[in-house]
This record gives structure tokens, C-alpha cells and sequence, in this order.
């Protein structure tokens, strides 16, 4: 039997337990097990991102020390935190013998939810239905970080009623950007409303984001705007039966 | 600039409409021309690492390749000058000024809108972000001398009092009407919002400065190390104009802007203006070797913190090749333009090299990035800036030596909640507890809502909501469980992309007919094409309907005695009176539509530049398919010019102008194979 290791994002687990559960839930469907090792907290972007290096160092080594004392290989259901590990744990290690080999070899394990089901397990059409209207906003760390576009595609093609419906400048950043948003709120907010300018346009009432940092930001957004559009994770629109 | 200046002038931009409209016509025009651009090239992602490569190989042996081109260049008869710092640059630039001959009587003519003294020297400049760097300007004014930028935009931001705002759309920060009023009170022409009054406005003004000129000075696109050949592109004619006519030219380059061959050139060479204007290729190609008759040519090559940024983290920006596609893909830069930046260098890619350059003073400009990645996309060397900025905001970016902090970019209180924050990260209990608490705290402060309402303050109140904390987290919800169905997967590969659209390009290319792909290349540029077996009888028959009866003719190309019969009088010398000059092709490229003019006899560089109309003479077995496989022959010659379609410019709102200070026509006789 199949079985990987969820590491859920401080994100989902802080915020959006339900997104977790129903990548379990859809990882069971498709006859894989799914653990959670308890010890995991947060890869450690945040701190990454804002330059605050030796910081970030130890969030990492934790990470890999608690994904080092299981087998199989770790599922996470964000682009962003995905690269990390895959990509920016390897810059902060760079010049440390010992923690480079063991931040690589978590790397090599590691993959985003949608990648994981499309590219390695082969599936592309999980069983799911949706009634109405959706589009899809392709997250900057999750496309051009690793690379990760045609498979939350190519799932979301496969879901039953779905009408999926394309966003304009759907490869735009909608101003998340973690310490960014808050940094520099004015810069944030002006990405912001071209996102839901554009979402408005589509005349979709629910987006789909694969990245919960997007989904935080838009959806609070949207939710200031009063605006009526919702803002899901793939992972629920692929356990919606 | 520290981090609160740098936020006055983030609203500053933001509060300016004008600026954000024309910021949003750039990202949208550019962004795709860009995409359209590479369309023609579908092995563009292999070339794109096979130039990211070249661009590395140079860094890393900069030291020989720098020898080799100064060497090369030598032999070439330029002279060359290395420069440490600005200081040092702008006194070797004085020193050559001030010991350069003068052009004659014509200079002491009072030039409007420039008017000089006796004592200086006439600058005419093309554009160099170089000069920019060192602030050349303002020493060259205080030293007395007159310099004119005359690349269009460059020339308006001049006006002004401005710098420019954008590395290769200068003035892209105005409208036509802010140019209109410009031209306006400081030419003395009527208000007028036509782009092609304004432009020939200046084409009328600036020919002046051309050709009464003492100095031209120019930047560098790339240097060749094997052959100590500088290579410049340009679109408007004014780079060619300021290193042909003026007795005494100084091109200025930073260190590290070399190729190391011909073949690398022409690679760099089908992704720089893909890049930077969305064009196949600029129009005006130019590869220079040796000074023209009666030329000195200088090159001035600068370090000014190239070197210790080459041995820094941050090494990688120096593979820029200047392009200004981060710039253009960037969202930040689209709200901000790149005043903002208070940085000569703006966008992704000066927020990274003015904190190398220039000191932690810059470090602020990194802070604002969401790390969207859309500039290493958009860059045609692979640059991971996104890389780069985090390693500026980690303090990376060292001056004179000394480390400096992490996140000293970065504002304090949100320094310190990150540094809270990463105690909590690293020991899960701690982090536990503290989701807990903040599940309690949000819950009290928002009993009713899933939402909490932050003040402005907070920076992500200023534009959102902020969802409450869940009460049970997911850590306490999860329950291992067995699958359900037990379905047994086999671990997949990825798939291996396809190279399908590199097949059909080659045999695209091979079919296709060399001629008809120039003639449509050339024709969609705005250039003509006229088959022709007997060009001298075909040019005549054009003249006549022109009423043209005296051209610059290079020798050898039209039966003189034929032209002659028919009325029509000829010169070998450059005259700015006359309206059409004639030139052969060494070679024609066919995916460009482009012709090679090479210097020799009878001033055909001047012949296919200073007319309002350049005819040229191609013959159809010359015709190669594409730069690549013509470069070589430009090795010998003492300058060249690849022109690709009339000169043009976009610098006013980014609308295309056809005829700035180079031809605004292109007729090829295409002589067809007997």
C-alpha cells in the first residue's frame, strides 16, 4: 500500500483545517494512506523570505529532522512551501557539508499535492463534481517556482459540472507575497484589485487557487470588498463528490 | 534612501494616474511583443540556457576575456581606457573631450535650445546606461562642454531635467501631450499632440547636432573578445549617427558586457531585442572594429563595483545583458515606474545590482518584491532574481568588504515577529500552544465573524480582512486512518517534454524560399522589396518618379554612365543634402528581413544613413537564413550595420514612428538569380 507524509503547512493547519482534510480525504479515495507527523510546524518561508536567514535555519532543520524519522515520500498542498524545501532549503544550506545532503535528499522526496497525484500517481480525474462555474489562478511559487501548471489543470478538466472558465492575466501575483502584503500593503493592494478585477470579469462565483497564501490574501480581499466570491483550494474542489 | 523615503515615493507613483495609465499600456504592449516575439523562435528555452551559459563562462573568466578584447581592440587602432570608479571615468571622458579636435567652423554656430560658448565641445550622445552611472552629464556641463542625448526619449527626459525612467523606453513615465507641451515651450513649435510632427521635430534638431558634433559618445551592447569588435543596437539611427560623423568617439562600457565570440553574439543577438522591444532584430545592428578616416575612437571599460559584486553572492546579475524585460514583467515596477526606485538601475534587476553597486543604501528596493518570479521568467539569460532579492534582503550585498545584517531592508516590528515567530517554528509544542492561543485571542476579538477587521497600520489591514485562527487546528483534527479502497500505485516518471516544434521549425526553414521570407520579414517591418533584373534600369525608373536627380552612390554598385544618361548626378562623399543614397548588400538575412552594409569605398555607412531614403542593391543567392550564419563575414570589415526595416522609434507612448534620425525608407531591388 501506497502511503505518503502530509506536511500540511502552518497555513492549513492554523487557518484552513478543512483544505487538510480533504487532501486526506482524496488520497484515501484514490487507496493511498496518508500520516501526519505530529512535530511539524512551519518550512520556515517566512523568515526565508524576509532575508532573516539564521532564522530560517533552524525552522529547517527541524522540518528535515521530523520528515527524516519517516519513510515515503511528503505531499504538500502549497506551491510555495513546496519550493522551499525543493529550492530555497538547498540556498540556505549551500555551504554546510552536513545539512545540504540532508536538505537534498528531502527535496528529492518532496512534491506539491497536484504534482504528486498527476505526475506520480498518474491520475488525472479523482472522481470529483462541481456545480457551476469555476477559474483557476495559477500561484507564482507553485508555477514558476517548480514548474507546477498543467496538472491542477489537468485534474480540474476532470471534474464532473465544473464549467471551468479562464482568468485574465491568471500568471499575475495577487500580492500575497508573504512579509511582502504587509510590508508593503499599498504595493499589495494594487495587485490585489487587479485580481479580483479580473476574477469579477470572469463572472465566476469561486476561484481555485492551489496555494493557501493566495487564498488567505484574495479571499480577505474579497471579503473587505463585500464582494460575493468565494476563493476554494483545489484540494476541496477534488474531494467534492 | 532608507525604507520610509522609499514608501513616500511608492505613493507618490501610485497617487500619479498619468503614470499608472502609461505603466499599464507598457506591461501590456511589452509583456506581449514580448511573447509574440519568441513565437518565431520555438528552440528559444534551449538558446535562452545555451546564452545563460555564455554569459556565466564570461564571469567566470572575466579577467582573460578582458584581456583578449583589450588586446583585439588595440590592434584594432581603438584606444582603450579602464576606469576604477565614476571619478576615474569621468576624468579619462573630460581628458579625451578636451583633447579632441574640433569639428571646424560650422561647430561655433549657435545651436537652438543648446547654445554654447566658444571654449566647449559639442557632445552628441547615444544612449549609455553607463553615462548614466556616473553621472556624466552634469560633469560634462560643469566642465563647460554641451552634451545632447539624442536617442528620442532620452532626448525629451533631457529636456526636462529628467533622467530617464526606464532602460530602454526612457521617457516611457509621459504622455504625448506632456512631449507636446515639451516641444512646445522649449523648441518653439505649435502645440501639437501628432507623434510623427513631434518626432520629426526632433529629427530636424538633433541633425544639427550630428553633424556639427565634435564628440559622439555611445554605450557598448556587447563586446567581442576574439575580435576586440563592440557591438551596438539601436532602432532610431542615432547610434550610428554619433559614432560615424563625429571626428572623435568614446564608447563606454561596464566590464563585464563581453561575448566571447561571433557565434555568441549572434545568439545574444536573436534574444536582446526579442527581449527588450519584442523585434526579431533592432534595426540597426551595429558591429565596429577600427575608427573611420580621420576617427579616433575611444572605449572606456568600467569597473565601479563590478568587480567585488563578482565575487560576491550576488555574482549572477552580472549576466544581465540590459534588456529591460524584468522591468517590463514586473508588477512592482508597473505600479512604480522607475523614478521611484531613486536608482539608476530600477526594476528587478536594479534592485539587486544597486544594493552591489552602489551600498546598503539600496537595500530598501528589494523589500518591495512579492518574489513572483515574473522577471527570471521574462529574462533571456535565466537570471534567478528572485534568488538575488532574497539574498540582498539577507544582507548579502556586501560594500568595501563589510557583511552586513540580515533583514536590514526590513521594517523592525515586522522583524521581531518573525524572530518570535521562528523560536515558535522550531520546537512544535511551543508552536502548539501559541496556534491555540491565537485561536482564543481571535475568537474574543471576533466572536461573530470568520473574519477579523485590522487597522491600517497593520499593513495587511490596509486592503483585506484577516481570517480568525481555526479552534481545533488541523494538527488535532487528523486521525490516522487506512485508506479505504486498497488501489496499488505504480510510482510514474514525469514525462519528457516534446521537442516537436524544433522539427518543424527546421523544416520549416529548409522549405521555405530565402527570398519570399525576406521579402515578408522586410515588407511587415514597413521596408519594400522590388524584384528586379536590372537594378540601375529599376532604380532610375524610381528616381524619376521621385524627382530625384542627385544620390549618394556607393562605387560599384549601379552603372554610373546609365544614371548619368538619365539625368541623375552622383556623389561618393556624405552630404546632408542629398535625399536618397545608394548601397549594396554584403548579404541579405532571411528570417529578419535585414540587409549587411559594410564600411568601404565611397562612405556607405553615411550613404545608408544620413538620406531620408536608402535603396539598396541585393542580389537573391546572397540571401542567407539568418544572422547566425553571416556574422563571420563582418569580421574583417572596419564597421558594419545589419539594418533591419526603416529607423523607427516607440519612445512616445510607445507608438510606433517611422523615420527618426536614420531613413524612413527601405527600398531592396532584389536581383534575381539568372
Amino acid at each position: 500500500m501506497l502511503s505518503v507524509q502530509l506536511f500540511v503547512t502552518c497555513l492549513i493547519d492554523s487557518f484552513y483545517p478543512q483544505v487538510g482534510e480533504a487532501v486526506v480525504n482524496v488520497f484515501h479515495r484514490l487507496g493511498v494512506d496518508v500520516d501526519f507527523p505530529q512535530d511539524q510546524t512551519c518550512c520556515g518561508q517566512p523568515n526565508f523570505n524576509a532575508g532573516l536567514r539564521e532564522e530560517a535555519k533552524p525552522i529547517a532543520q527541524h522540518t528535515i529532522r521530523v520528515f527524516e524519522a519517516v519513510q515515503g515520500d511528503v505531499v504538500i498542498p502549497s506551491g510555495s512551501c513546496a519550493h522551499t524545501l525543493r529550492h530555497n532549503y538547498a540556498e540556505l544550506f549551500a555551504d554546510d557539508p552536513i545539512w545540504l545532503p540532508r536538505a537534498q535528499a528531502l527535496a528529492a522526496r518532496t512534491f506539491e499535492f497536484t504534482e504528486y497525484l498527476v505526475d506520480k500517481l498518474g491520475v488525472t480525474d479523482v472522481g470529483a463534481c462541481w456545480d457551476g462555474p469555476l477559474t483557476y489562478h495559477a500561484s507564482c511559487h507553485l508555477n514558476r517556482g517548480i514548474s507546477v501548471d498543467r496538472q491542477p489543470r489537468a485534474l480540474l478538466a476532470n471534474v464532473r459540472g465544473a464549467e471551468i472558465r479562464p482568468l485574465p492575466e491568471e500568471y499575475d501575483c495577487c500580492g500575497f507575497g508573504g512579509i511582502f502584503s504587509v510590508e508593503h500593503p499599498e504595493l499589495s493592494a494594487e495587485f490585489l484589485k487587479r485580481k479580483i478585477g479580473n476574477l469579477e470579469s470572469t463572472q465566476s462565483p469561486t476561484l481555485v487557487v492551489a496555494d493557501t497564501g493566495c487564498l488567505m490574501h484574495i479571499a480577505g480581499g474579497l471579503h473587505r470588498q463585500q464582494k460575493t466570491q468565494r476563493v476554494v483550494h483545489i484540494a476541496e474542489v477534488l474531494n467534492n463528490q | 534612501m532608507n525604507s520610509d523615503q522609499f514608501r513616500q515615493r511608492i505613493r507618490v507613483s501610485l497617487a500619479n494616474e498619468p503614470l499608472q495609465e502609461a505603466l499599464d499600456g507598457n506591461a501590456r504592449r511589452r509583456v506581449g511583443a514580448r511573447v509574440s516575439a519568441f513565437g518565431s523562435l520555438p528552440d528559444w528555452p534551449e538558446r535562452r540556457q545555451r546564452a545563460h551559459a555564455v554569459r556565466a563562462d564570461v564571469i567566470e573568466h572575466l579577467d582573460s576575456y578582458l584581456e583578449q578584447f583589450i588586446h583585439n581592440a588595440q590592434t584594432n587602432g581603438i584606444t582603450v581606457h579602464r576606469a576604477q570608479d565614476a571619478a576615474e571615468a569621468v576624468s579619462i571622458i573630460l581628458k579625451i573631450i578636451d583633447d579632441s579636435p574640433r569639428k571646424g567652423e560650422e561647430n561655433q554656430k549657435d545651436i537652438r535650445v543648446h547654445p554654447r560658448s566658444s571654449a566647449s565641445r559639442l557632445v552628441a550622445k547615444s544612449k549609455s546606461m553607463i553615462s548614466e552611472e556616473i553621472d556624466l552629464n552634469h560633469a560634462l556641463a560643469a566642465a563647460g562642454h554641451r552634451a545632447v542625448e539624442t536617442d528620442l526619449g532620452e532626448y525629451i527626459v533631457q529636456l526636462r531635467g529628467e533622467r530617464p525612467s526606464h532602460i530602454i523606453t526612457p521617457a516611457v513615465h509621459l504622455r504625448r501631450s506632456d512631449v507636446a507641451k515639451l516641444f512646445h515651450e522649449q523648441l518653439g513649435i505649435p502645440y501639437t499632440e501628432d507623434i510623427p510632427t513631434l518626432t520629426n521635430t526632433a529629427r530636424k534638431v538633433l541633425r544639427e547636432v550630428f553633424l556639427t558634433a565634435d564628440v559622439g559618445l555611445s554605450g557598448v551592447n556587447f563586446g567581442v573578445a576574439e575580435t576586440g569588435g563592440i557591438c551596438l543596437v539601436t532602432n532610431e539611427g542615432n547610434g550610428r549617427m554619433v559614432t560615424t560623423l563625429p571626428r572623435t568617439h568614446i564608447a563606454l562600457m561596464g566590464m563585464e558586457r563581453l561575448v566571447p565570440s561571433l557565434n555568441d553574439l549572434a545568439l545574444m543577438l536573436t534574444l536582446l531585442p526579442r527581449s527588450a522591444t519584442g523585434q526579431k532584430l533592432s534595426v540597426y545592428t551595429q558591429l565596429i572594429h577600427r575608427p573611420m578616416d580621420g576617427q579616433q575612437r575611444h572605449l572606456v571599460i568600467l569597473d565601479n563595483g563590478r568587480s567585488r559584486l563578482r565575487n560576491s553572492p550576488l555574482r549572477e546579475s552580472l549576466y544581465c545583458i540590459r534588456c529591460g524585460s524584468c522591468l517590463n514583467a514586473c508588477p512592482v515596477f508597473r505600479e512604480l515606474g522607475g523614478h521611484a526606485y531613486g536608482a539608476v538601475y530600477s526594476g528587478p534587476i536594479g534592485s539587486i545590482i544597486s544594493a552591489g553597486l552602489f551600498g546598503s543604501e539600496y537595500a530598501p528596493l528589494a523589500q518591495a518584491s512579492s518574489l513572483c518570479g515574473a522577471c527570471k521568467d521574462a529574462c533571456p539569460v535565466d537570471i534567478d532574481l528572485p534568488k538575488l532579492l532574497t539574498r540582498v534582503r539577507a544582507g548579502q550585498a556586501e560594500k568595501e568588504g563589510k557583511k552586513r545584517k540580515e533583514g536590514e531592508g526590513l521594517a523592525a516590528p515586522l522583524k521581531l515577529g518573525l524572530q518570535a515567530f521562528s523560536l515558535a517554528a522550531r520546537a512544535p509544542r511551543l508552536f502548539a500552544a501559541s496556534q491555540k492561543l491565537a485561536a482564543l485571542g481571535t475568537g474574543l476579538v471576533s466572536p461573530f465573524s470568520a473574519w477579523m477587521r485590522l487597522p491600517a497600520v497593520t499593513g495587511w489591514g490596509y486592503s483585506k480582512d484577516f481570517p480568525k485562527f481555526a479552534g481545533k487546528p488541523f494538527r488535532e483534527r487528523f486521525v490516522r486512518q487506512a485508506a479505504k479502497h486498497a488501489k496499488v500505485f505504480e510510482a510514474r516518471k514525469n514525462e519528457e517534454t516534446l521537442h516537436a516544434a524544433e522539427e518543424v521549425l527546421r523544416s520549416a526553414q529548409n522549405d521555405m524560399n530565402m527570398a519570399m521570407r525576406f521579402t515578408e520579414e522586410l515588407t511587415a517591418l514597413g521596408g519594400h522589396v522590388i524584384p528586379t533584373q536590372d537594378a540601375t534600369a529599376s532604380m532610375i525608373e524610381f528616381l524619376r518618379a521621385r524627382v530625384v536627380d542627385r544620390i549618394h552612390l556607393e562605387p560599384h554598385t549601379l552603372d554610373e554612365s546609365a544614371l548619368l544618361a538619365a539625368g541623375i548626378t552622383v556623389t561618393h562623399e556624405p552630404d546632408p543634402a542629398v535625399r536618397v543614397g545608394v548601397t549594396k548588400a554584403l548579404r541579405g538575412l532571411a528570417d529578419t528581413g535585414s540587409v549587411l552594409v559594410v564600411d568601404g569605398e565611397g562612405h556607405p555607412l553615411e550613404a545608408s544613413l544620413l538620406p531620408e531614403v536608402h535603396l539598396v542593391l541585393l542580389r537573391a543567392s546572397d540571401i542567407l537564413p539568418s544572422l547566425e550564419n553571416a556574422i563571420h563575414l563582418l569580421k574583417e570589415a572596419r564597421a558594419a550595420a545589419v539594418i533591419t526595416g526603416p529607423s523607427r522609434t516607440g519612445d512616445i507612448e510607445m507608438t510606433l514612428t517611422i523615420g527618426v534620425h536614420g531613413p524612413g525608407e527601405i527600398h531592396v531591388f532584389l536581383v534575381e538569380n539568372r
